[in-house]
């Protein structure tokens, strides 16, 4: 400020530098990019997007950190409890195999959240035997590795960054192989195991914040619409038909803006979403 | 060398001194995005890995649906390549209401906060407010806490 101050005593010769001052202050701001910024409106009209807007299909799916981060905010309910004993085999069919990834991933996080780092490491596992199923491997390797490396360290904070990391490298491999379709099963999957933990812990510990969770509108008919545009090869696999025919019957249950979910909600949910993970991955006989 | 060779060694030549309009504008967009985030992530913002761009002509808007979780606080990073150009995004809730609380613009980059009040699907509105081209690059990013 003082640097300025004598700028302009040295050049503007004869005027008063108060006035001066509040010349270079307006100049300043004249010609600041913030003082042009435009202010945003303060409503839109949501319904009329898709004139405004030239796309509307393009949903953002979080990633299961965005998720477990909230839950470990409201509390730490007994992870263990939620956390899967086994780890099925990969199967044969590959819209089964893309499921189960994104459900094995999510069941990572379930891992982290339990701070097992035995389980977490199984599943790193598994994550290679899946991604090279699917001819995804060398894409997966390093994240793989590096789930395995900070599970040992007891580093969950990365472990949880490097399995978010996982699944969008999955995900980007299917794309460029033009698996684009199993690409979104993979998410599909993921996002079914993540729902099925949220009601476990949910249900425990009932309240409505936690409950609110369980509110994802956009998700729902974001799922419903991809499996809905599937190609009839992958529509015709079992696990596939079935997801798609049970998705809608959470819809009414997952509330609207305002109102709260009940915790009878939650439940039925938990039922739906339990019978979807248990035809992606069947319990060991 | 035969000609075909030279014509190949040329067009490899040309193709790496020629800037190249497609992804790498992109890509330059969202390192503007990232630079954007930065700050933050020292605030102990978490940068998703993924992130969503294309291009679009001066004052058309461009809305994502994002779905947000309450207890999250989330930080969006725009970005773009054109230096002379306008960005901007801003946040609306499920009944098209502002819902951000805070936001700026720079060259080459914008941004805007949101803490959400309800779990649920928001509307993240892009858009190119000034540019000299035709269409302008653009990257989005974000980060939550």
């Amino acid at each position: 400020m003082k640097y300025r101050d004598s700028m302009l005593s040295a050049t503007m010769d004869g005027r008063s530098k108060q006035g001066m001052q509040a010349l270079w202050v307006l100049l300043v701001l004249a010609l600041s990019p913030l003082a042009r910024a435009e202010e945003p409106r303060q409503h839109i009209d949501v319904g009329k997007l898709p004139q405004q807007a030239t796309l509307v299909e393009d949903v953002i799916v979080p990633v299961p950190s965005e998720v477990f981060g909230v839950l470990d905010k409201l509390g730490s309910p007994n992870w263990h409890d939620v956390l899967r004993a086994d780890l099925p085999p990969v199967p044969g069919a590959r819209p089964e195999t893309a499921l189960l990834l994104g459900d094995v991933i999510a069941e990572g996080f379930v891992a982290v959240e339990a701070q097992d780092p035995e389980q977490v490491k199984k599943i790193g596992r598994s994550v290679l035997d899946l991604s090279a199923a699917m001819g995804v491997r060398k894409a997966v390797i390093a994240r793989s590795n590096a789930i395995i490396e900070f599970a040992d360290k007891k580093d969950w904070p990365r472990t949880r960054r490097e399995l978010d990391g996982a699944l969008a490298d999955v995900k980007q491999a299917m794309d460029e192989l033009h698996d684009e379709e199993l690409a979104q099963l993979v998410s599909l999957g993921g996002w079914l195991r993540g729902t099925e933990a949220l009601t476990q812990v949910v249900n425990r510990t009932y309240t409505k914040d936690s409950a609110g969770l369980l509110h994802q509108p956009a998700l729902l008919d974001y799922f419903d619409r991809r499996l809905a545009h599937m190609s009839p090869r992958l529509k015709s696999n079992e696990v596939v038909a079935k997801i798609q025919k049970r998705l809608p019957e959470i819809r009414p249950l997952i509330g609207e803006a305002d109102s709260d979910i009940s915790q009878q909600s939650v439940d039925q949910i938990r039922e739906i979403v339990h019978d979807l993970v248990i035809a992606i991955a069947p319990p060991s006989p | 060398m035969k000609a075909f060779p030279k014509f190949a060694l040329a067009f490899v030549c040309l193709s790496l001194l020629l800037p190249s309009h497609g992804r790498a504008t992109i890509d330059d967009a969202l390192s503007f995005a990232l630079e954007a985030a930065d700050p933050y992530v020292k605030q102990g913002f978490t940068v998703r890995e993924d992130y969503w761009g294309g291009d679009l002509p001066v004052k058309q808007q461009k809305a994502i649906v994002h779905q947000l979780f309450k207890g999250n606080e989330y930080w969006f990073w725009m970005g773009t390549d054109v230096e002379t150009a306008r960005v901007s995004v801003h946040i609306y809730d499920s009944d098209g209401n502002l819902a951000e609380v805070e936001h700026w613009q720079k060259p080459h980059m914008a941004a805007a906060r949101v803490v959400p009040k309800t779990t649920g699907s928001y509307y993240l509105i892009v858009e190119i407010e000034k540019s000299d081209r035709e269409r302008t690059h653009w990257s989005l990013a974000y980060g939550f806490r």
